[in-house]
């Protein structure tokens, strides 16, 4: 069951490296929050303990629905609904995604002792999420994929935790949480100030800051 | 007792400021925190501490290392708050923006004294990301395009550094095993236990990660733009006080390294990331149209002799502790300066500044004061540290190295140099001749923190008194252990 939600995760990525509507980038990160949800639920030992208490309503309340509220209303104020012409087509973006998920299916079938403390398959999914999303980065050009993108990478950082079988302390977890939530949110007050300001949500319009070229 | 109050307090007075939003109070109380601060500071270094066990004295604690980072941030907010009554006179700014300002600083002080006196490896992190988005509004707070634009990518940029540094501390989880602890005692003491591979995979992420917030490069994209639009106080303790924090968080960890005896591979990646560092100032120097991005670009290089300096060992590491100290208080007058710059000129251009020195003669002092300091021309502490660095690069047989440090120092000098000359002397040019007959002069808020803070310089440069040469000492075996 873990081991096809895993798979499930995976097809979330490729899926975000295929499409260019803005809106279906949020959908997708929604839908991780379940999953991750899920894939917590069904490994728990304990569902009544404080921290999967904490864990389930970081999965389930704010990944999978406050932040993605929030960033349909920040989409809903800017008029961009589609990524157009990104740096790379959409289709070689997807090849590429694909291989970098395959090398993380090689990596987690591997079988060495290195890997005695931690679940391949975990492992190998979410560091190539986590590189997928570095890519879907660099390639796309609006700022609000931009944070799609850094929102889809912490949940890649959240499935690797879980690959580790020790937990980390509730205070870590708790500020972990805070800092991403106030760092979407502050880059989300940024978005609506950038759309205000430049009319656009391109990177295109911020490169003025720079040292050799024209002065503007 | 002392830490408690250093986190508690900022708390309170935030709260108070929000909810009562008086500028006079803001100011007032701005500067009476920081001289608390600093008094708390100097109280924990003369007064050896008892070790609370609680879970507050469990998480949060002074060593010999972290005292010294507090000093500096301590030295560096004082000057900088003091500055800061002058320069917020200048400005026009609503009292809503002007009281966010004052919690922005005071929150953003709380992260960074959180992250020095932290004690696990995941609650400093937690400070470090804490401290970039309690800045983001004081990149932004101009509230121009630029400013826009700047906040943007500093915010961007560090949060995806920092996430790939705990993509680190999660792989350093991995490699401990059964040791289940993130605090850096508990590394240390069980160092030989942690399955090398791991460890430096997650040395390599935390080093990109934590170095992105200390302006390292490659992944310094970051800093110039946020040092140069964010104002001038703000710059100053972004680059005197920020960048330490993040450096003391990779400190800790080179020395986990050490204890594992993979420190010849964590020397590899710093002498990679500091050379680089420097080579990009030598190339960018050149191209620089705005001094605060000159400013900017040199804390990028200085970061780096530092990292080079840790990363020789032996006396490199003194070296380094005496340079960090000396950037810290020389870079934060060389950006308090600027401000009066831009207050005059109302530009940031390099090419619409000249003859400062005929226009305000204290400022264009004090402007190549802070450059010869930055320079490391004696009587800066920053010859010293450079000559030791030098001296430890020959001892250890790396002439090479100490060939191209010393070219690209060399190179970027004379492109700050001719800069910095520039526009301290020659004439006046023809649309700020009307500044020379107004008269209108500076409150001296904005001269007198940058002379202490040059006059401490110049004392830890000239004739170094015996506590500071111990702190610094110490400082660096903590690091040295082996």
């Amino acid at each position: 069951m873990i081991g096809s939600l895993i798979l499930l995760f995976a097809l979330t990525t490729l899926y975000m490296s295929a499409t260019s509507r803005i809106k279906a980038y949020i959908k997708i990160v929604s839908l991780q929050g379940v999953i991750l949800f899920l894939i917590l639920f069904f490994r728990a030992d304990n569902i009544f303990s404080l921290n999967f208490i904490f864990l389930a309503v970081e999965t389930l309340l704010v990944k999978a629905v406050v932040i993605p509220l929030f960033l349909s209303n920040v989409l809903g104020k800017s008029a961009v609904l589609r990524e157009s012409d990104p740096r790379i087509p959409n289709f070689y973006s997807l090849v590429i995604s694909s291989l970098v998920l395959f090398s993380g299916f090689i990596i987690s079938n591997l079988h060495s002792d290195i890997f005695e403390q931690i679940t391949p398959l975990y492992f190998g999914i979410s560091i190539s999420t986590i590189f997928i999303s570095l890519f879907i980065i660099t390639s796309k050009k609006n700022i609000l994929t931009h944070v799609v993108g850094y929102i889809m990478m912490e949940n890649g950082i959240f499935l690797l935790s879980l690959s580790v079988a020790k937990e980390m302390p509730m205070v870590v977890n708790m500020g972990v949480l805070l800092d991403l939530f106030i760092a979407v949110f502050i880059l989300g007050l940024f978005i609506s100030k950038i759309n205000s300001a430049f009319e656009e949500t391109n990177i295109h319009s911020l490169t003025s800051l720079k040292d050799y070229g024209d002065d503007d | 007792m002392m830490i408690k109050l250093l986190l508690m307090l900022p708390v309170a007075i935030s709260l108070i400021l929000f909810l009562l939003r008086s500028k006079k109070l803001n100011q007032a109380m701005l500067v009476i925190y920081s001289v608390l601060y600093l008094l708390s500071v100097f109280y924990i270094w003369l007064v050896p501490q008892e070790q609370s066990n609680d879970l507050f004295g469990l998480y949060f604690r002074v060593d010999a290392l972290n005292v010294l980072f507090l000093l500096v941030l301590g030295v560096v907010f004082a000057g900088m708050a003091l500055y800061n009554l002058g320069f917020m006179k200048g400005l026009d700014v609503s009292r809503g923006s002007h009281t966010y300002y004052s919690i922005g600083v005071i929150l953003f002080v709380l992260c960074m004294t959180g992250t020095l006196l932290s004690t696990h490896l995941g609650l400093s992190w937690v400070f470090i990301e804490a401290t970039t988005l309690a800045s983001a509004y004081l990149v932004y707070f101009n509230k121009t395009k630029h400013s826009l634009e700047a906040a943007w990518k500093y915010v961007f940029i560090c949060s995806i550094g920092i996430s790939l540094a705990f993509v680190g501390i999660i792989l350093l989880s991995i490699g401990t095993g059964h040791i289940n602890s993130l605090f850096f005692d508990g590394l240390y003491s069980q160092a030989n236990k942690i399955v090398p591979i791991w460890l430096k995979l997650s040395f390599a992420f935390m080093l990109v990660g934590f170095g992105t917030k200390m302006g390292l490069a490659p992944v310094h994209a970051w800093l110039p733009d946020a040092h140069s639009e964010a104002p001038s106080p703000i710059s100053a303790l972004l680059s005197a006080a920020l960048l330490n924090s993040a450096f003391l968080i990779i400190l800790k960890l080179y020395k986990l390294m050490e204890l594992t005896h993979l420190d010849d591979y964590a020397r590899t990646l710093l002498f990679t990331m500091g050379i680089l560092s420097l080579f990009i100032t030598a190339v960018f120097i050149f191209g620089v149209k705005n001094y605060k991005r000159m400013l900017a670009y040199s804390s990028i290089e200085n970061m780096g002799i530092i990292t080079i300096g840790i990363a020789i060992g032996g006396v490199g590491v003194f070296a380094a502790m005496l340079h960090l100290v000396g950037h810290s208080f020389i870079k934060s007058s060389f950006f308090l300066t600027s401000g009066n710059i831009l207050n005059r000129f109302q530009t940031k251009k390099i090419g619409e500044v000249s003859g400062i020195l005929k226009i305000d003669r204290v400022t264009g002092w004090l402007w190549i004061i802070c450059f010869v300091g930055i320079a490391g021309l004696p009587p800066s502490p920053l010859f010293i540290s450079e000559f030791l660095m030098v001296k430890a690069m020959f001892i250890k047989q790396y002439f090479f190295l100490a060939a191209i440090f010393l070219l690209l120092l060399t190179v970027i000098i004379y492109g700050m140099g001719k800069l910095v000359l520039k526009m301290s002397f020659g004439d006046v040019s023809p649309q700020h001749t009307t500044l020379t007959q107004t008269g209108r002069t500076l409150s001296w808020h904005m001269y007198v923190p940058q002379l202490i803070l040059l006059a401490i310089s110049v004392m830890i440069g000239l004739y170094m008194p015996d506590v500071v040469n111990k702190l610094i000492q110490g400082a660096a075996t903590v690091i040295s252990t082996m």
